[in-house]
């Protein structure tokens, strides 16, 4: 890593700490069990498998979320976020590998203590990579939050985030650690966000980083 | 023979016009299209507006029931948009089937609503723990030609605008409830938010306001709405990368926008 010009810049980065575990699931083609902070969120990965006729398509495989809450039905909230994750996961496979087939993601969030959405999305990416799905790109979801003062919080736990002014969710590639996804909250200017969105730049290193020591000591 | 290679090669064709910087209905890229208001012209509803930014076509009615607070929030009331994408509007649509978009939106324009602070949910209280009011802003799509988000935040913003609702007292004793419907008052709107949708096309051009043909084409859309001069809302759900300079010129394109529709908002509302 340290591709980044912006990694030096903020050496005193402080993500909550990440805990992964690999392939908790023995009958899926891949997953994961990611913590960040006390944010825990489980992501199982089955593909290419066979597609319902329906939504086959010729040129792509076609990709099937689907996000668990912890308690209860899926509400609206939970369906935007699993429509979120379902574009960015057609964003970073490389779909045209597999034609005609369905890549199946399922999230089950176990736990949420803030960050979330980021947390469920570098877990999918987690599962994606242990289940060998071919991808253009990995993704990094960051967290933060605005409060008062112009003060920019990254990846704050839920007491940190009680106050907050604005939330900021932000998803970067791999490759220029350009923004592929984006969901805000809260009202705030542009000087704010690009402070924001600075920050949980330089932060995605950090859990790139994550990853490639994560895949590099898993048992082959 | 135009229109055979637009059927055969969509994306060639609309290509040949990007490249003299003009798009196939005669806009520039950031050219919006015009919009047009009509409020309460449902006389059932306590509230209404129908909305059209182009072609794209949004009726927005308002029904204004009692209900009983949640325990949370004794003295809060409620609003709940909903949008609804019926085979009417499009041919992407089916009956019956839940709508992946129509989730999508709905979710989009609470957070928005929520996020800009439209209504002081407090003034919807007519007695703690007892009795609120519940405005549901149902959204009918009649026509989807692209921005569907824009043009129903739009018609909830006039329909909330235009909404009178009756008098209502409650006698905390006796449990009754008494409605004087030949009085009515209009609620306070603190905030009127825009809503802009852009696309990306061959990941590098960046389209604002788009068709529905011109979104079938896309490799990225995103909605940013603005509240006086601040963003309140940026959904950009996964496609084409994007880096600090693009972001930056959506974000000035959609603070561009408010003016013009809160002034054709206010025009309409007078």
């Amino acid at each position: 890593m340290g591709s980044d010009t912006g990694d030096d810049a903020y050496s005193d980065i402080h993500l909550r700490a990440l805990n992964c575990e690999v392939n908790p699931l023995t009958r899926s083609d891949g997953s994961a069990m990611l913590t960040q902070g006390e944010t825990a969120v489980i992501a199982s990965v089955y593909g290419p498998v066979e597609v319902k006729t329906q939504n086959l398509q010729i040129e792509n495989a076609t990709l099937d979320v689907c996000y668990r809450p912890k308690t209860g039905l899926p509400t609206i909230t939970d369906r935007s976020r699993e429509n979120v994750i379902k574009r960015i996961c057609e964003t970073a496979i490389l779909t045209a590998l597999h034609p005609r087939t369905s890549i199946v993601v399922v999230i089950q969030e176990l736990e949420n203590r803030s960050g979330l959405e980021a947390c469920a999305v570098n877990a999918v990416c987690l599962a994606l990579l242990n289940g060998g799905i071919a991808m253009k790109f990995t993704v990094a979801g960051v967290h933060s939050i605005l409060k008062e003062n112009d003060e920019i919080v990254l990846d704050p736990d839920s007491k940190e985030s009680i106050n907050a002014l604005a939330h900021f969710t932000f998803v970067f590639d791999s490759l220029q650690r350009n923004v592929v996804a984006v969901n805000t909250q809260g009202k705030f200017n542009m000087a704010q966000y690009n402070d924001a969105l600075t920050i949980c730049r330089a932060a995605s290193g950090k859990i790139f980083e994550f990853y490639r020591e994560i895949i590099s000591k898993r048992p082959v | 023979m135009a229109e055979q290679y637009k059927l055969i090669h969509p994306s060639k064709y609309y290509r040949d016009y990007l490249n003299v910087n003009i798009r196939p209905d005669g806009r520039e890229f950031d050219k919006l299209r015009p919009n047009a208001i009509n409020v309460g012209s449902i006389t059932t509803a306590d509230g209404s507006a129908i909305v059209k930014v182009g072609n794209t076509n949004v009726v927005c009615g308002i029904r204004a029931e009692l209900a009983k607070p949640k325990a949370s929030t004794p003295d809060q009331g409620f609003l709940v948009p909903t949008i609804e994408l019926t085979p009417l509007c499009s041919p992407k649509y089916r009956t019956g089937s839940s709508n992946e978009d129509a989730e999508l939106y709905s979710a989009a324009l609470n957070d928005i609503l929520i996020n800009a602070d439209c209504l002081d949910l407090k003034k919807l209280c007519i007695y703690k723990e007892k009795l609120v009011w519940c405005l549901y802003c149902d959204i009918s799509c009649l026509d989807h030609d692209g921005c569907v988000i824009d043009a129903s935040l739009i018609a909830v913003i006039a329909a909330l605008r235009n909404l009178k609702l009756p008098k209502v007292s409650y006698d905390a004793e006796i449990e009754k409830i008494s409605v004087d419907t030949s009085i009515r008052e209009s609620i306070e709107v603190k905030s009127s938010p825009v809503s802009t949708t852009l696309m990306v096309f061959d990941d590098n051009v960046i389209i604002t306001d788009p068709t529905a043909e011109e979104e079938s084409l896309s490799s990225c859309i995103l909605t940013i709405a603005v509240c006086n001069g601040e963003v309140c809302y940026i959904l950009k759900p996964g496609g084409t990368p994007f880096n600090s300079e693009q972001m930056d010129l959506c974000i000035k394109r959609a603070l561009a926008r408010e003016k013009s529709v809160l002034k054709l908002l206010n025009n309409v509302l007078k």
